[in-house]
């Protein structure tokens, strides 16, 4: 993880390059404003993960199995997350959001019918594990 | 009798392992890396717009409306400071501090709850100070969204961080929900609060920006 890290960071550095020559030559804000948010989006990534993998390294008392050139592929065993394994609330999500957009076609009406129905498939999916048999 | 061998095999362990990354927490950043793509199209709008029409007169003047900057800078310093609630109600959830233990008034003994619904209160506080804002703009200086090309950049830069702010306002209640619903207090419950924090904290630092751009660029 360390590697990925430094490679956002050297994206971070191109866009924070390209942006100082850019607002040099062409004075131009809107240019200049994009390349600094591009800045913020690979920056933001690299930092966030150099930032995990030094907590990670610090629990783990070592570097990490993806850093070690002699790591092997048994040792990223183990449980990776929680996954769904089967669930309708994102189709409903999805249709219910398609309902906003066309309204904004079709009528406003149907806009409000959207909101309402993102918000109760929202309500569904965010407590889909939280009732029931499995809940958490 | 021989040990079956699926029996070792789904020792799931109740915490995430701390040699990996958090998945939630990586796609939730990664996934505000591309929100930032998407302030960059407004704040690319802005300037555009702005450098074709600046130092016009009438339909076309820029800035087309004398902004309330006192209601704004407060507004935008109750959002700062819900950064900072909410970063409190970060560190209770990583203690594992659900609900409080004290009274209610006794802030120290605060959990993740008390911290949460105060952001949220003050987030809500944001939302109807900038719908105030737009109220008087609508009714005394007849800036709209059709009105002008400055109304038009306007309402879309603000209105649309304001319904990032809304989305996130919703995000705390699901937060809070899942405090009530969950049978005890996991390692998952303790990701969702800390997901919905960078999310807060991203509006919030995008707020600054367009405040900077918008309310202070043509003072």
């Amino acid at each position: 993880m360390r590697v990925q890290a430094f490679m956002f960071y050297g994206c971070a550095i191109f866009f924070l390059v390209t942006d100082v020559v850019y607002w040099l030559w062409s004075k131009d804000w809107t240019g200049t404003t994009a390349l600094a948010l591009s800045v913020g989006l690979a920056g933001l990534i690299g930092f966030y993960i150099h930032f995990t993998v030094r907590r990670l390294e610090k629990a783990n008392e070592g570097p990490l199995y993806e850093d070690d050139p002699q790591g092997e592929i048994v040792q990223a065993a183990g449980e990776v997350g929680f996954f769904s394994p089967h669930s309708w609330w994102p189709l409903f999500v999805a249709a219910s959001a398609a309902c906003i957009t066309l309204g904004f076609i079709f009528g406003w009406w149907l806009v409000v019918f959207g909101v309402a129905a993102t918000l109760m498939s929202c309500i569904g999916l965010v407590f889909e594990y939280y009732r029931g048999h499995f809940q958490h | 009798m021989l040990p079956v061998a699926t029996a070792s095999a789904i020792q799931a362990t109740p915490h995430a392992r701390t040699n990996r990354p958090n998945l939630v927490s990586v796609g939730t950043i990664v996934w505000l890396s591309s929100e930032l793509m998407f302030f960059a199209a407004l704040f690319a709008m802005f300037f555009t717009i702005r450098s074709v029409i600046i130092g016009q007169e009438g339909h076309h003047a820029w800035p087309g409306a004398e902004l309330d900057l006192p209601l704004s800078a407060f507004n935008t310093t109750i959002l700062v400071l819900s950064s900072v609630t909410c970063q409190m109600g970060v560190f209770k959830a990583e203690a594992g501090k659900v609900g409080r233990d004290g009274g209610l008034l006794n802030v120290k003994r605060w959990g993740l709850r008390e911290w949460y619904v105060l952001t949220f209160l003050m987030g809500a506080y944001f939302v109807a100070g900038q719908c105030f804002e737009y109220y008087n703009l609508v009714t005394k200086d007849g800036l709209t969204l059709s009105s002008s090309p400055y109304g038009s950049v306007f309402y879309l830069t603000t209105g649309f961080h304001g319904l990032h702010v809304t989305g996130g306002l919703i995000a705390f209640l699901f937060v809070l929900g899942r405090t009530y619903a969950a049978k005890r207090w996991t390692h998952e419950q303790a990701t969702s609060a800390i997901v919905v924090s960078y999310y807060w904290h991203f509006v919030d630092v995008v707020w600054i920006g367009l405040f900077g751009v918008i309310y202070l660029l043509d003072l």
